[in-house]
């Protein structure tokens, strides 16, 4: 290619290059100001929690234990107790060490009583690794089948 | 402005209202300018990105760069052990006044600007080619190989472009016939086919080599090697912390302001425009709405084009901008003749 060829090439892409540019200035931007605006999270799958039932309203765990037994990571630490008069068992205790969960949902996919979940959260914090346990029983402050309003 | 040199002119005497006015419109002008531009700058940047920019404090982040300011105005002024303690001091305050002087020779309006001079171009032209001694007195009190680097390359580049700018400057100079700015302004336009047009339109290479030229003085991408962050670390300025850094920004922003009202000037038609001569106060305003075409642009070229290799830089400027400015300016001189 001769000079003045590549000076007209070098001309044209300078142009092309600000065209690009100045088309990408006047579209919408594509970043959310986060603390004002979030984003949408129907579709994410946060730390794993238990699903309340309309039905019932709470859950439905029996401490089967049997996402405890099909966890890959081990994070699971469940008790149970049978109410008074009950044929089935009903979590006391359980607890997930979110720092080892790696999010694989073989517990939401063996659940029994499909009452395990991905949750929405995704602005969880902690600054020290024993906070990173969560609680799944926090959000059932009283379990009905013990208190006896549910049999 | 007249009306403000009449209020003052009693009291003061002429010249100390002058001075007086000048120095406080002048300063404080530039100081929100720089504000103004460091927050216009980073919003072009973020939209060509798709991002917002800054927009927390508050409206759209307008007040973002006062912030910044304050926080500069608190910083600890570090001076390095080793430095050439005068020369590094004398650096920051020394690259901001070429900038000031020639700011108070762009003419404004018809009224007059700070200074009337009958060879305002040349004086123009001259101080601000002073800017990159005080960048390069910067880099050599530094003691420090980035800014010794950073400053060599400003000195070269500057020198380099200069040339392509004056030449391209004195085509308009051959057109018009003064080197008074004010005149510049105010004679008759050269008309082409009946219309009278700025400069620009008559000189479109020289208004694009002047363009080049001033990207590369104020040193703004794509001619941003002497302070390339990727090769030098800050260049020049890596050694100035807190307010002697900002003196630095200020100078850019305040060039870029200043070179950029100089081209508007010459090439746009300066203050002139619709209904200018029945309002005078829309001078300075048809000014600024250009001045600020010219510096966007350059915003617009800053986020847009790579970096140049320091070897392209020069070869860019020898090889083909100065020969070109020449052709230009001999080509306006032969045409010129052929009209006379």
């Amino acid at each position: 290619m001769n000079f003045t060829a590549r000076v007209a090439r070098g001309i044209k892409s300078l142009l092309v290059g600000l065209g690009v540019t100045g088309r990408h200035l006047v579209r919408p931007v594509v970043t959310l100001q986060y603390p004002h605006q979030r984003p949408d999270a129907s579709h994410w799958g946060g730390p794993i929690e238990l699903v309340t039932f309309p039905e019932t309203g709470t859950h439905d765990c029996i401490a089967c234990n049997a996402c405890a037994r099909i966890c890959p990571s081990d994070c699971f630490a469940i008790e149970g107790k049978r109410p008074e008069g009950a044929k089935k068992m009903r979590a006391t205790k359980f607890l997930i060490d979110f720092s080892t969960c790696s999010l694989c949902g073989l517990c939401v996919d063996v659940c029994p009583t499909d009452t395990l979940q991905y949750s929405r959260r995704y602005e969880d914090v902690a600054y020290r690794r024993s906070l990173t346990v969560n609680d799944l029983l926090a959000p059932f402050p009283e379990d009905p089948y013990f208190t006896g309003k549910l049999a | 402005m007249s009306a403000l040199h009449a209020l003052l002119a009693g009291p003061l005497g002429g010249f100390g209202a002058t001075l007086l006015v000048g120095v406080v419109g002048i300063m404080g002008y530039l100081t929100f300018n720089v504000l103004f531009l460091i927050w216009l700058e980073r919003k072009v940047a973020g939209h060509i990105q798709r991002r917002l920019g800054p927009m927390e404090v508050g409206p759209h982040g307008v007040l973002q760069t006062v912030a910044d300011m304050l926080k500069l105005l608190g910083k600890q002024l570090l001076t390095p052990v080793a430095t050439d303690r005068f020369v590094y001091l004398l650096a920051p305050l020394l690259v901001f006044l070429p900038t000031m002087c020639v700011a108070s020779l762009i003419p404004l309006g018809r009224a007059q600007a700070f200074a009337d001079m009958p060879y305002g171009l040349i004086i123009i032209v001259t101080l601000s080619g002073l800017t990159v001694l005080a960048i390069f007195m910067a880099g050599w009190a530094s003691n420090n190989k980035y800014a010794v680097l950073g400053g060599m390359r400003s000195v070269a580049q500057v020198v380099a472009y200069e040339i392509p700018v004056l030449l391209a400057v004195l085509s308009v100079v051959l057109v018009a016939g003064t080197t008074n700015l004010h005149q510049l302004v105010t004679n008759p336009w050269p008309r082409l086919l009946g219309v009278p047009v700025p400069y620009g339109v008559v000189e479109p290479l020289a208004a694009v080599i002047f363009f080049i030229g001033i990207t590369a003085e104020t040193n703004r991408a794509p001619f941003d090697i002497p302070e390339a962050e990727s090769e030098l670390v800050g260049g020049f300025h890596t050694e100035y912390s807190g307010m002697r850094f900002a003196m630095f920004f200020f100078a850019e922003y305040t060039n870029m302001l200043v070179l950029g009202a100089l081209g508007a000037t010459l090439f746009l038609g300066g203050f002139r425009g619709p209904f200018q001569g029945a309002v005078p106060l829309l001078g300075p305003v048809y000014l600024l709405l250009k001045t600020y075409l010219v510096v966007f642009v350059m915003m617009w070229a800053r986020w847009t084009f790579p970096r140049l290799r320091f070897d392209q830089l020069m070869s860019f400027a020898w090889k083909l901008l100065i020969p070109l400015a020449l052709a230009n300016l001999v080509a306006t001189a032969v045409v010129l003749g052929v009209l006379a």
